[in-house]
């Protein structure tokens, strides 16, 4: 049996050793974060068809019956490779010349690694609320120290939304341990809390309190109103983190405690839920197309692509349960690469504001066929990662509603248009006159860049291996849901 | 019958006999020492607390009869004891480093310090109002005078003023308060007093048991700094030097709370709801209304009243809920409160450099000048404002599981929407900390007191976020009496 504790326990380790480590060596700290920061899925992939079922379970504080309960199913074996991806990747992308204390940086991301491993995996309640904020304060420290102009704003208005959105969660979760323990003694088991929870008169508080919290966090339109400034005042690693992962977090979120634990609730709530989620589709590509910084741009593609997710999550179909918690992996790949060249644009233009460019394919063409690549799969051609799982969102949802899913289905094309109108503006068009810092990418960066590559277009051409981890992920929820309603 | 004092008792009172020792000696010290003894003498006052502490670990516990009507000897007695040497040996270890920025003479402070703490452990193992009082007095008595130390500041001695005035006037509530109950039931021990209660004859003496009650109640709250009868606290906190500042955001109200739980958990446990009504009606406004004036305020020293205010407002509902748990759970949010204060107001001592205290412009740029100490402030600022994993977030969530479970449902809502006014003060002075350095930035000598106050909370909070149970369970046994 693989031990679960590893995983959490060294990224942890790595951190601490990486906040000590000498000044003056930066190059060296980024190096030593990076190989570390690799260790989990190395860890991952050597116990790969072990994990499922794997847990520990230590009496953690008696005192408030907390457990530190981590426990892996499907769905959170999903979400723990993800991140063991993506993680080293953010790294990859820190120039550590340029910036001071690049140790403290490796050394906060590789903590959120270990508490996002914690949150993956996690049982108990209680612990869960834990490492649910406790994610927030090194995204909080990335963006605040080593973020753009306006970093400060930034970061006090993105950890004061998502503190804001689940203030209550602490008053819901009390809630759960009280209702278990009128028949019984009281837990914040997950298991145990998901027989009971709905048979509080209070469930549909504790249902919406939760689901603000997560709806905050992903954000579900219209809760996004800290995406723009956190994603755009974040370095490139920290935009790679927030919305890369942390958007997952908040996927991750709804599929474990509102789904399972109040499925008819969710069930009930779910077509209003997907009004929101298809709204926001729409206005994340439209605000997008209005864009004249690209960073930004990218940015609200990301709303409008995670607000994609949520209506796969929203339909009860499990063709659409699986599509979602696929796409929500792609989601994560495609924008991770995407936010990664942008960023290697951004330090060779020196501007994120597209009018700056034109051209630029002439000088960095490897960048460009690189982005381009990434564009491809972000507006879901067929082949790449993005197609099979918007298709089965869309499938999931035909089912339910044929004229919700063409109204959908034209947010395809308006990815399309806000996408190429990027490519267009600044690798196309007439050439600017050269500028020695256009400077194509070398075979560092494509090296950082190929397992993205390499994801997209595995996922896009042979997606069996992937979706035998989606589907029996996306079976509890909707399982749980049909026993509740037998149609 | 047996009425002298053996070896054991005065074993059993070692801790306030060597403080009294060390604060005698520290006054000789300065009247008669040589300029070198005088120097020597922050570090013969961190040997007194030191050995006094260890003194507080290790003593037995005295049943003798002219001691035990007055003193409790019990676990809970031990507990505050050494908490509150602890808190003696932080403040001392600031007061250091305040001599080592601002000229004044030592031996007083250390007297007036040393008397304080005396005062404190008299409070926390007091078994009759009698010793509760003369406890209350030997402290404010003496924080009275360090409140003006700097004779020369006028805002301090403004505030020692201030500060002299309304302790007076809390001090007489609390002393007509014990003569009410007196009056009521004719003893002022603690352990009679939930047999006396039970026992009283008619309407009449309830009524004056009840007005005595309120009146105790109402002098305690006073010291706590508790909504409405806080409005001391801001100028008096503000106008203090940071050391003497540092001692009553924590001494004083872990002082009063002490008082509080040992009369009312303890002692006096449920015996009348409208009491609990009571302290959870003040709960209330004393959350609402310091989260919201803290927002606006940028002078550290008068930041950290607020700050401690709002925290006031969260240990009260422990009191209001009551139970077996109230008494560990309060003792748990008073130990993080006392060490994440200490640890902030040990950066504030090393930053300090004027007698106006730290303003947050201050704090620009510090973690590019000392990332040390911008480590220790930012980790001490987000365990205050409760951001888990720090060990902040535990001792909420203990208060308000408390409070859920005894159906104080308000409470916990407003304590929770609070705190998204506390997390965005506390968080807006560390991003001020993680901002570019100013141009003309002083450069701070160093000074080996705060650091290692600050290494020390550091590495307490850095563990009691991991491992909070060795605590939890300690006080757990403690507060079980």
């Amino acid at each position: 049996m693989p031990n679960l504790i590893l995983l959490f326990a060294v990224p942890l380790a790595s951190a601490v050793l990486l906040f000590f480590w000498p000044r003056g060596a930066g190059v060296n700290a980024k190096r030593i974060a990076a190989i570390l920061s690799l260790l989990p899925l190395i860890i991952l992939l050597y116990h790969h068809s072990e994990w499922i079922g794997t847990q520990v379970d230590y009496d953690w504080l008696p005192a408030i019956s907390m457990r530190f309960h981590l426990s892996v199913d499907y769905l959170s074996l999903i979400f723990l490779y993800l991140t063991a991806v993506i993680i080293p990747i953010s790294i990859l992308s820190i120039r550590s010349d340029k910036i001071s204390h690049p140790n403290v940086l490796c050394g906060l991301i590789l903590m959120l690694q270990a508490f996002l491993v914690g949150f993956f995996t996690v049982r108990d309640l209680a612990v869960f609320v834990i490492f649910w904020e406790a994610m927030l304060i090194p995204l909080y420290f990335v963006i605040n120290i080593w973020g753009g102009p306006n970093r400060q704003q930034a970061a006090l208005k993105f950890i004061i939304y998502m503190i804001a959105g689940s203030a209550l969660m602490v008053a819901a979760v009390l809630g759960l341990y009280f209702v278990s323990s009128t028949s019984g003694p009281g837990t914040f088991n997950l298991d145990l809390l998901a027989k009971v929870a709905e048979s509080s008169p209070y469930a549909p508080w504790l249902f919406a309190i939760f689901l603000l919290a997560f709806a905050v966090k992903t954000p579900l339109f219209p809760f996004h109103a800290w995406l723009p400034d956190a994603y755009c005042q974040a370095p490139t690693a920290g935009t790679i983190l927030l919305a890369g992962i942390l958007s997952k977090a908040g996927i991750y979120g709804i599929l474990r405690i509102n789904m399972e634990l109040f499925p008819t609730l969710m069930q009930l709530w779910g077509p209003v839920l997907l009004g929101f989620a298809i709204a926001g589709v729409l206005y994340g590509a439209f605000v997008a197309w209005m864009q004249t910084d690209y960073k930004r741009l990218i940015a609200y593609s990301s709303l409008s692509h995670i607000n994609f997710v949520l209506v796969g999550l929203f339909v009860l179909s499990q063709t659409a349960h699986a599509g979602a918690i696929l796409q929500a992996v792609n989601h994560g790949i495609t924008i991770t690469a995407l936010f990664l060249v942008a960023g290697w644009l951004e330090e060779r233009l020196g501007s994120t504001v597209m009018q700056q460019g034109g051209g630029l394919a002439k000088y960095m063409p490897q960048l460009c066929w690189l982005t381009v690549f990434f564009v491809l799969s972000s507006v879901a051609l067929p082949g790449t990662n993005n197609f099979i799982g918007e298709l089965m969102i869309l499938y999931g949802l035909f089912g339910e509603n044929p004229w919700l899913t063409a109204l959908l289905g034209t947010s395809i094309i308006l990815s399309v248009v806000y996408m190429l109108l990027w490519l267009r503006n600044v690798y196309f068009e007439t050439p600017k006159p050269f500028n020695p810092t256009f400077i194509d990418i070398k075979a560092r960066e494509l090296l950082i860049a190929l397992p993205l590559v390499l994801l997209v277009l595995w996922i896009g051409i042979y997606p069996a291996p992937v979706l035998k981890l989606v589907e029996p992920a996306s079976e509890k929820p909707t399982a749980v849901a049909n026993l509740e309603y037998p149609q | 019958m047996n009425i002298a004092l053996t070896q054991t008792d005065f074993a059993a009172l070692s801790p306030l006999l060597i403080l009294l020792g060390g604060a005698l000696l520290a006054l000789l010290v300065e009247s008669f020492g040589g300029t070198s003894t005088k120097k020597s003498l922050s570090y013969i006052v961190l040997a007194v607390i030191g050995i006094a502490l260890l003194a507080a670990i290790y003593a037995p516990s005295s049943n003798n009869t002219l001691l035990t009507p007055w003193i409790r000897f019990d676990s809970l007695a031990k507990l505050f004891t050494i908490f509150f040497l602890a808190i003696g040996l932080g403040s001392s270890l600031l007061a250091i480093a305040f001599f080592q920025r601002f000229q004044a003479t030592h031996g007083e402070y250390y007297f007036l310090l040393l008397s304080s703490v005396i005062g404190l452990i008299l409070i926390g193992t007091a078994a009759d109002f009698l010793t509760l009082f003369i406890g209350i007095e030997t402290l404010s008595i003496a924080l009275y005078v360090l409140c003006g130390y700097m004779k020369d500041w006028k805002l301090s001695n403004e505030a020692a003023m201030k500060y002299f005035f309304i302790g007076a006037i809390a001090a007489a509530f609390l002393l007509y308060g014990i003569a009410l109950i007196y009056g009521a039931i004719g003893t002022t021990r603690f352990d009679l007093l939930m047999k006396a209660y039970q026992t009283l004859p008619d309407e009449a003496s309830k009524a004056l048991f009840y007005g005595g009650i309120a009146l105790i109640t109402l002098g305690l709250a006073f010291k706590a700094a508790i909504v409405p009868f806080h409005a001391w606290a801001p100028d008096v906190y503000d106008g203090a030097p940071t050391p003497v500042t540092a001692f009553m955001a924590v001494g004083t109200k872990v002082g009063a709370f002490a008082a509080l739980s040992v009369i009312f958990l303890v002692f006096l446990p449920h015996f009348d709801v409208r009491w609990n009504e009571a302290i959870a009606w003040l709960a209330y406004p004393t959350l609402i209304y310091a989260n919201y004036v803290a927002l606006r305020e940028y002078q550290l020293r008068r930041f950290f009243a607020y700050s401690g205010i709002s925290h006031a407002g969260f240990l009260l509902i422990p009191l209001a809920a009551g139970g077996p748990e109230a008494l560990p759970a309060l003792l748990f949010y008073l130990v993080i409160y006392s060490i994440a204060t200490l640890g902030s107001f040990a950066v504030l001592a090393f930053i300090d450099t004027r007698s106006e205290g730290v303003m947050m412009q201050d704090l620009r740029g510090l973690f590019r000048r000392s990332p040390f100490f911008a480590s220790v402030l930012a980790l001490c600022l987000l365990t205050l404002a409760g951001i888990p994993p720090t060990p902040g977030f535990f001792a909420k969530f203990y208060v308000f599981k408390l409070a859920f479970q005894t159906g104080y449902y308000g409470l916990v809502v407003v304590g929770l929407l609070t705190t998204i006014l506390s997390a965005f003060y506390y968080l807006r002075f560390v991003a001020v900390m993680f901002s570019d350095a100013t141009e003309n930035a002083t450069v701070w000598p160093r000074s080996w007191p705060t650091i290692t106050l600050g290494l020390a909370s550091l590495i307490a909070i850095v563990f009691l976020s991991f491992y909070p149970s060795p605590l939890m369970n300690l006080l757990a046994v403690f507060g079980t009496g």
